[in-house]
């Protein structure tokens, strides 16, 4: 089973496991020009994220663990997600009942998405939990788990 | 009242920016326009400096994965909350699907996040199927003057004016009906003519459905 991991927080053992931390990288930021859909389909006009699609795209599974940022996610992760749109087709289909985007590929991996932070409302923490969702099953991972960080538990810690 | 508009799209004050095509409509008809700002032109930092000092904010942005660009949320990290009472914020959200209930989900951000700055909550005004506009302006004449007369009524009244947005934020929802014509015009091949146009002329038709990253 392949893992990725995206990461802004925590320290998290990843020994063997490609990792891409975003405290290390600023995401170049999308700037509309839809290359990736017009000119080079498939491919952003920015080569920064090239080694990041393929890790992604081949992977079963993707564990992100993200600071909480004013009760949402960082300007740069939300950045890493307008950049996932080279991953999916221009097409627009309706077969859920309303409009989403063709998969480019065939499949794209589960996601584990685990947050550090504080929320000063139950329901700023439910919109944050209903917008990462949101997010997934548009970007078609088929399972999609969202928990705080401190439900993480690394492979190996359940029986210590 | 001291009103700035701020365009949130990563185009800029570009003429393919549809978002600074709605910041122009919005004051267009104004006695005293309001001032248009680019976040993508900006450093946050000072931009967020540079807005603390207005009455009001008026937030123009395309929505980029269900919620706002990057950049904005770049901006929105370094925003403090108004010392003062009487402050007040409101969003203009454009984007590519036609149903607005896909903004709900920020929408329902931006209202929290508004309460936590101790800015009143103006609203969050949603237009779907928006990104052509910058091609084809003529097709849209409609909409761009529904954005005057928000911007001449909330000139008057500081507020987003109820009739228009209903009018903009139309349909919320896909019809039973307007599913079954989008379905039958994606079946017949209709809904993606547009597309291979631009693919054609771009000569990488054959290269549309491309898996470059596996
Ligand atoms: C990276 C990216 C993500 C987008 N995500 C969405 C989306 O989630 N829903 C939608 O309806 N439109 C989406 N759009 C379409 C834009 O909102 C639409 O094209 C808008 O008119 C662009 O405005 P602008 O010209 O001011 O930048 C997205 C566009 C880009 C480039």
């Amino acid at each position: 089973m392949k893992t990725v991991i995206i990461k802004e927080c925590g320290d998290i053992k990843t020994s063997d496991v490609y990792t891409f931390d975003l405290n290390k990288k600023v995401v170049k930021d999308c700037i509309g020009c839809w290359s990736c859909w017009w000119k080079t389909p498939g491919r952003c006009s920015f080569n920064d994220l090239n080694e990041f699609y393929h890790r992604y795209i081949t992977a079963d599974k993707a564990i992100y663990f993200v600071r909480v940022t004013k009760e949402f996610v960082s300007g740069n992760l939300k950045t890493l997600f307008d950049r996932m749109i080279p991953l999916y087709l221009p097409y627009t289909v309706y077969t859920s009942g309303e409009s989403m985007h063709v998969p480019r590929y065939e499949k794209y991996p589960d996601i584990e998405f685990y947050y550090e932070g504080k929320f000063e409302t139950h329901s700023g923490r439910q919109i944050f939990v209903d917008y990462i969702n949101r997010v997934f099953y548009q970007f078609y991972s088929k399972n999609i788990i969202i928990k705080p960080i401190g439900e993480f538990i690394a492979e190996g810690d359940d029986n210590t | 009242m001291n009103t700035i508009i701020l365009n949130g799209s990563p185009k800029g004050n570009s003429e393919k920016c549809n978002s600074q095509i709605f910041a122009e409509q919005f004051v267009k008809d104004m006695k005293n326009p309001c001032e248009i700002k680019c976040i993508a032109q900006n450093v946050p930092k000072e931009l967020a400096q540079y807005v603390a000092d207005f009455d009001a904010i008026i937030l123009i942005l395309p929505l980029y994965i269900h919620a706002m660009p990057g950049i904005v949320m770049k901006f929105i990290e370094e925003l403090e909350p108004a010392t003062s009472k009487g402050k007040s914020i409101g969003f203009i959200i454009q984007a590519g699907f036609i149903e607005t209930a896909q903004h709900k989900y920020v929408g329902r951000y931006l209202e929290n996040l508004a309460e936590r700055l101790n800015y009143s909550y103006l609203g969050t005004v949603s237009k779907g199927e928006a990104a052509a506009i910058y091609m084809y302006p003529k097709m849209f004449k409609k909409v761009l003057k529904l954005l005057s007369e928000l911007g001449v009524a909330y000139e008057k009244n500081h507020a987003f004016d109820d009739e228009v947005v209903k009018k903009l934020t139309n349909p919320y929802e896909l019809s039973k009906f307007k599913l079954w014509l989008l379905r039958l015009v994606n079946k017949v091949g209709l809904g993606n003519i547009g597309w291979h146009k631009v693919l054609r002329e771009n000569d990488v038709m054959d290269k549309r459905l491309d898996r470059p990253f596996l």
